[in-house]
């Protein structure tokens, strides 16, 4: 009887004390370390790592706050403030041996009206809701933008590009990544990627400029029946796809049929804004939406 | 104080357009291994403003000096003789290029020699031009930019950018991957250019994928040099 009491009580001390060890046992839990910069309007953050995530998001306070986490504890975060520059850097050392060692795990809190500079090499990277010019330079790291306003410049090796309700300017290059617009308001687009996809689903405003260029990839606009722009089209190896009803462009320069590959030209409505579209062997659509 | 060597490179670098300062000329006067670098940067950054020329020929030490170091790296697979023959670049020249601003210095430099090749085929006598981007056939004991371009930026490979290994493996991997999708577009791109020789678009790209590697190699040597992102 006694026992049968005693026993689950023992157990529950037992498994208590080896919940002990094996918390002993595992690694330390990563410490998040915070800081806190005081700055005006419009500060620039300047963001650099090796691999990990990066999340930068937009509050109404006058404040940059940074806060990260590095798991193998092999990585050292300096940080420096003048005025309204402040600049994060994590810092491997020496005795990292592999990618996890040198992961550090940035979040970033910046007021709405901020520039930023990110390289990191791996690791996602999303920016949500900040107003401001922003570079992005990075290798193998995915980038999502969402509700930014700017001027964008994107730099990637064959990191992905996900702009969603993107306004202001945007210029993305890249060898492999894929590029996709959601939703953009954007006035000028200068996209190129060699192996990677681009996808265009928004208006195309007045007075834009939108050139897409790829290699082998595909190429997607989506347009509506309202919007108006000249379009110049190009795949020398591939094809091109087209449910739009284009009137010959009349004030553009006259476009002699190449002999090579297939081109499209024309205008839709007014013309008001530019779209070249152009890929070696990767098939251009141009589709209506729905 | 005497300047050192290390201080006038760091000058060097910086220096834009215009004379020197006066210890930079004073240490000149003293080292003739820093007055070699001072002129082999002024010959390549006057090729490089020359875009237009008929003839972009640095002085032919500048390119056999490269030439030698890039096989010292390894960084070139297969050595030619006649360069190989002549005669060899003062020790300590390719160190600078360890250093990652001179480094990417040198490769913009590289880059506008490419841009260079495609202005030149750009222009109304581009089937002339063109002929150059094959091998040429001892006509001048100078190569000119665009061959010495291909023969020597395209030819290196990921394997052999010094401390690339040594970095994070997605990181090696992706552009070791991507080095071999732009050496892929530009063996395609070239097939096309051969095959159609007055095809602009098919020019526009192949410059386009010379210019993409020649970035990829910066960046690659960037990260390397620099340990990553240090």
């Amino acid at each position: 009887m006694n026992a049968s009491y005693s026993s689950p009580v023992r157990l529950s001390a037992l498994s208590a004390v080896m919940a002990g060890f094996i918390l002993a046992a595992s690694p330390a839990q990563a410490d998040r370390i915070e800081k806190h910069f005081a700055v005006q309007s419009k500060p620039k953050i300047t963001v650099r790592n090796s691999t990990g995530r990066i999340q930068v998001k937009a509050w109404t306070k006058k404040e940059v706050l940074v806060s990260w986490t590095s798991k193998s504890g092999k990585t050292a975060v300096e940080t420096e403030q003048a005025g309204n520059r402040v600049e994060v850097a994590a810092m491997v050392n020496e005795d990292a041996a592999s990618a996890d060692d040198s992961k550090t795990d940035f979040e970033i809190t910046v007021p709405v009206e901020s520039e930023l500079s990110v390289r990191t090499d791996s690791g996602n990277v999303t920016v949500d809701s900040v107003h401001g010019d922003m570079t992005f330079d990075t290798v193998g790291a995915n980038l999502q933008l969402s509700d930014v306003d700017g001027y964008m410049v994107v730099k990637t090796i064959d990191g992905s590009l996900l702009c969603t309700r993107c306004s202001g300017k945007l210029e993305a290059n890249s060898i492999s990544g894929n590029v996709q617009m959601i939703e953009p308001t954007l006035d000028s687009v200068r996209v190129q990627t060699s192996s990677g996809n681009i996808f265009f689903d928004g208006s195309f405003l007045s007075r834009g400029i939108y050139i897409m260029k790829n290699f082998s990839g595909t190429i997607e606009v989506h347009f509506s029946s309202s919007d108006s722009f000249d379009v110049n089209a190009s795949s020398l190896k591939g094809d091109v796809i087209n449910q739009a009803t284009f009137k010959p462009d009349t004030h553009g320069t006259p476009h002699p049929a190449s002999k090579w590959g297939h081109s499209l030209f024309g205008t839709m409505n007014e013309g008001h804004a530019k779209v070249e579209l152009t890929s070696f062997s990767g098939t251009i659509k141009i589709l209506k939406r729905d | 104080m005497t300047m050192q060597c290390e201080q006038f490179e760091q000058i060097l670098e910086q220096q834009d357009e215009g004379a020197l300062p006066k210890p930079a000329l004073a240490h000149l006067e003293t080292c003739e291994a820093c007055r070699a670098l001072s002129s082999d940067f002024s010959a390549i950054h006057d090729m490089a403003l020359e875009l237009g020329a008929e003839d972009v020929a640095p002085p032919e030490r500048v390119w056999i000096a490269l030439r030698n170091q890039l096989e010292a790296e390894r960084l070139i697979h297969e050595p030619q003789d006649a360069l190989q023959s002549a005669s060899p670049a003062g020790p300590g020249w390719w160190a600078v290029f360890q250093r990652p601003a001179v480094a990417g210095a040198f490769l913009g430099l590289v880059l506008a020699a490419a841009s260079a090749v495609g202005y030149l085929s750009n222009a109304p006598q581009s089937a002339v031009h063109y002929a150059q981007l094959t091998p040429q056939q001892g006509t001048s004991s100078v190569p000119a930019a665009d061959s010495v371009f291909k023969e020597e930026v395209l030819t290196v490979g990921s394997d052999s950018i010094p401390g690339l290994q040594r970095q994070d493996i997605a990181v090696t991997d992706s552009i070791r991957r991507n080095l071999q999708i732009v050496d892929n577009f530009i063996a395609i791109c070239e097939k096309s250019v051969r095959e159609q020789p007055d095809n602009q678009m098919a020019k526009e790209y192949l410059y386009g994928a010379y210019q993409q590697k020649a970035e990829l190699l910066a960046t690659a040597m960037n990260r390397s040099m620099t340990g990553g992102l240090q």
